[in-house]
C-alpha cells in the first residue's frame, strides 16, 4: 500500500511539473517563433509574432526582449520612428543596466542613420554623464564617431575614434578623408581674386570664364568713371560687374561644396559596403 | 516520507493554475490580437488576422473590420469584396457607404458620373445610402473637371455647417479669381511690371518697371551722348529685363492660376478628411 501511494504521488509530481514546464514553453515557443522569423529577416512576421506575445504575456518576462526585437524589426523595414518607439519601450522594461544600455545605443544608432545626429550627440552625451556606463567609453567614443561622419563633421569624428584608439582604422580613415576636402570658406576668400577659387576646386575653365566677365566689366566700368559719366559707372558697377564679381564668389563656394558632396558620398558609400565592422 | 510526498505534490499542486497552456493561436485568441492591433491603428496585421479566422468565426462584425482595414490601407478592391458577405447583415447600410468611399478614393476622389448612379440600384429604403452617394458625386463634381451641375443639385445632399462650406467651395469652383495669363503679358509688354502687379507680385511689378525704365534711359542718353557700346550695353540689358519681364508676367499668372487650383483642391480634400467622407466613426475600441 505504501509502495502504491508513493508511485500515486511520484506520478503526480511529475504530470504537474510537466504540465508546468509545457506551459512555460508555449510563450517560450512564441518568442522563438517569433525570433525566427527574426533570424530569417522575415520582419513582418517577426513584428507580428513579437506583438502577439507581448499582448498575451502578462509575466513581463519578454517585454524588454520583444520590445528591442520589434525594434530592431522596424529598422530594417527602414521605419525608423516606430523602431525609436519599440526601442524607447524596450529601455524602459529594461531590468539591467546593460539592457538599458544596449537599447539607447540602438535608438542613436536610428538617429545616425536617419541624420538626427544632434539628437544622437546629445544621447551620447546622456550615456558619457551616467556612471553606470563608465567603462563603455569607447563604445559611446565610437559611436559618436559615426554620428559626427554622418553630421559631415570628419575632424570630430576622428578625434572620437582617437579617444579609442590613436590608431583606429576609422581616424585614419576620417583623417583621409578630412585632409581631402575642399575648404568652402578657403575658396570664397581666394575668388576674391576673380577665378582663384575655381583653380583652387580644379574648375580651370570656369575660372577663365569668371576672369573674362569680371575684366569685361571693370573696364567698362572704370572707362565710364574716367570718362565723367558717373551714372552710367555705377549703373554698369552695380548691374553687371558687382553681380558678376558677387557670382564668381558664390560660384567658387558653390563648387568646393558639390565637389565635398561628392567626396564625402563616396566615403560613406565605401563604409557602407566595404567598411568591416560595427555600423549603424 | 509520507508528509515529504505530500509536500512535494502540494508544491507541484501550487503551481497548477500558471501551468494551463495557452494557445496564442485559437481562433478567440486571434480575434483578442486581432481587435487590439485594429484599435492601434496597426490595419495591415489586423486584417490578416481577421482573415485567418472569417471562415471559422464567422461574424458580421469581423467582416465589416475587414473591410475597414482593407480601406484603411488603400486595398479599395479587397475592401469591397467584403461587402458582398455583408449584404445581409446589420452592417449593410455602413458597408455600401464604405465601399462607395472606396470607389471614390480609389479614382483618386473623381468619382463616376451621375449616369453611375444607374449601377446602384437604391430603392427608397436605400435613402441614407442614396444620400451619401450624392454628397460623393457633389464632392467629384467640385473636384473633377466635367461641366458643372446647378447649385442646388451640388448643395442638397449636404445638412447643416456641411451646406455653408460646400456653397463656398461650388462659388470657388464656378467663380475662380484666376488671372489671365495673357493679359499679364500685355500688361507687361505695355508698361514693364504692370502684368506683375495684375497678379499681385507689387514689389516684383515696381521693380521692374524701375530698372526698365533706368536702363532704357541709360541707352538713350549714351546714344545721345554717342557713347555707343554703353548705349548697346544697356539696350541689351534693357532688353533682357523687358523680355525677362514679360515672360515672367505670363509665368506669374500661371503660377497664381496653379496655386488657385491646388489651394482648391487640397481645400476639398482637407474637408473630406476632416468630415471622414461623410461617414460615421465607428467605435469599436471602447
Amino acid at each position: 500500500m505504501t509502495f502504491a501511494i508513493k508511485i500515486l504521488f511520484t506520478l503526480i509530481f511529475i504530470v504537474v511539473g510537466t504540465i508546468g514546464t509545457y506551459s512555460q514553453d508555449s510563450y517560450q515557443q512564441q518568442f522563438e517563433l517569433a525570433k525566427k522569423h527574426f533570424d530569417e529577416e522575415n520582419y513582418f512576421d517577426a513584428v507580428t509574432e513579437f506583438k502577439r506575445l507581448l499582448f498575451f504575456d502578462n509575466s513581463g518576462k519578454y517585454t524588454y526582449e520583444a520590445n528591442r526585437l520589434i525594434g530592431l524589426s522596424y529598422k530594417e523595414g527602414a521605419k525608423f520612428s516606430d523602431a525609436v518607439h519599440f526601442l524607447a519601450l524596450a529601455e524602459m522594461n529594461a531590468i539591467t543596466s546593460e539592457q538599458i544600455f544596449e537599447s539607447k545605443i540602438e535608438i542613436i544608432k536610428i538617429n545616425i542613420l536617419r541624420r538626427t545626429t544632434n539628437r544622437a550627440l546629445s544621447l551620447l552625451d546622456d550615456l558619457r554623464n551616467d556612471e553606470r556606463f563608465n567603462d563603455k567609453s569607447d563604445e559611446i567614443n565610437y559611436w559618436s564617431g559615426w554620428a559626427y561622419i554622418f553630421a559631415d563633421e570628419w575632424e570630430k569624428a576622428s578625434t572620437s575614434f582617437a579617444l579609442i584608439d590613436s590608431i583606429h582604422s576609422l581616424k585614419a580613415f576620417c583623417d583621409s578623408v578630412k585632409s581631402d576636402l575642399y575648404d568652402p570658406t578657403i575658396a570664397k576668400a581666394l575668388s576674391i581674386v576673380p577665378g582663384m577659387g575655381q583653380f583652387y576646386t580644379g574648375e580651370y575653365v570656369s575660372g577663365l570664364i569668371s576672369i573674362g566677365w569680371n575684366v569685361l566689366w571693370g573696364y567698362l566700368t572704370i572707362n565710364a568713371f574716367n570718362e565723367d559719366r558717373i551714372f552710367d559707372g555705377v549703373m554698369i558697377g552695380t548691374l553687371l560687374w558687382w553681380r558678376f564679381y558677387n557670382g564668381n564668389l558664390q560660384n567658387a563656394e558653390k563648387f568646393a561644396q558639390q565637389k565635398n558632396l561628392e567626396k564625402t558620398n563616396k566615403a560613406l558609400l565605401y563604409l557602407q559596403n566595404s567598411y568591416i565592422g560595427n555600423k549603424p | 516520507m509520507r508528509v515529504f510526498l505530500t509536500i512535494l505534490s502540494l508544491f507541484s499542486i501550487s503551481i497548477l493554475p500558471q501551468s494551463i497552456t495557452f494557445d496564442f493561436h485559437s481562433p478567440e485568441n486571434i480575434k483578442k490580437f486581432a481587435d487590439y492591433l485594429f484599435c492601434q491603428g496597426d490595419y495591415l496585421r489586423a486584417v490578416e488576422e481577421y482573415e485567418s479566422i472569417k471562415n471559422i468565426n464567422f461574424n458580421d462584425t469581423i467582416n465589416f473590420k475587414i473591410m475597414l482595414c482593407y480601406s484603411e490601407i488603400g486595398l479599395y478592391q479587397m475592401s469591397n469584396l467584403s461587402e458582398v458577405r455583408l449584404s445581409n447583415s446589420v452592417f449593410k447600410n455602413e458597408a455600401e457607404c464604405l465601399s462607395l468611399k472606396n470607389r471614390f478614393k480609389e479614382s483618386s476622389n473623381s468619382f463616376y458620373q451621375l449616369s453611375e448612379i444607374q449601377l446602384y440600384p437604391f430603392s427608397t429604403e436605400d435613402s441614407f445610402t442614396l444620400n451619401y452617394f450624392n454628397k460623393l458625386t457633389s464632392a467629384s463634381f467640385l473636384l473633377g473637371s466635367s461641366e458643372l451641375i446647378s447649385e442646388d443639385e451640388i448643395i442638397n445632399p449636404f445638412d447643416g455647417s456641411e451646406t455653408k462650406t460646400i456653397a463656398s467651395f461650388y462659388d470657388m469652383k464656378t467663380n475662380p479669381p484666376y488671372k489671365s495669363p495673357a493679359l499679364a503679358g500685355v500688361l507687361s509688354a505695355v508698361i514693364p511690371g504692370s502684368g506683375k502687379m495684375y497678379v499681385n507680385e507689387w514689389g516684383d511689378g515696381i521693380t521692374a518697371l524701375l530698372a526698365t525704365g533706368l536702363l532704357a534711359f541709360l541707352a538713350y542718353d549714351n546714344f545721345r551722348a554717342d557713347h555707343k557700346t554703353r548705349a548697346w550695353i544697356f539696350t541689351g540689358l534693357d532688353a533682357f529685363f523687358y523680355a525677362g519681364n514679360v515672360y515672367g508676367s505670363i509665368a506669374a499668372a500661371q503660377i497664381f492660376n496653379a496655386r488657385i487650383n491646388f489651394e482648391f483642391s487640397e481645400g476639398i480634400k482637407l474637408f473630406l478628411e476632416q468630415e471622414n467622407y461623410f461617414l460615421p466613426q465607428y467605435d469599436f475600441c471602447n
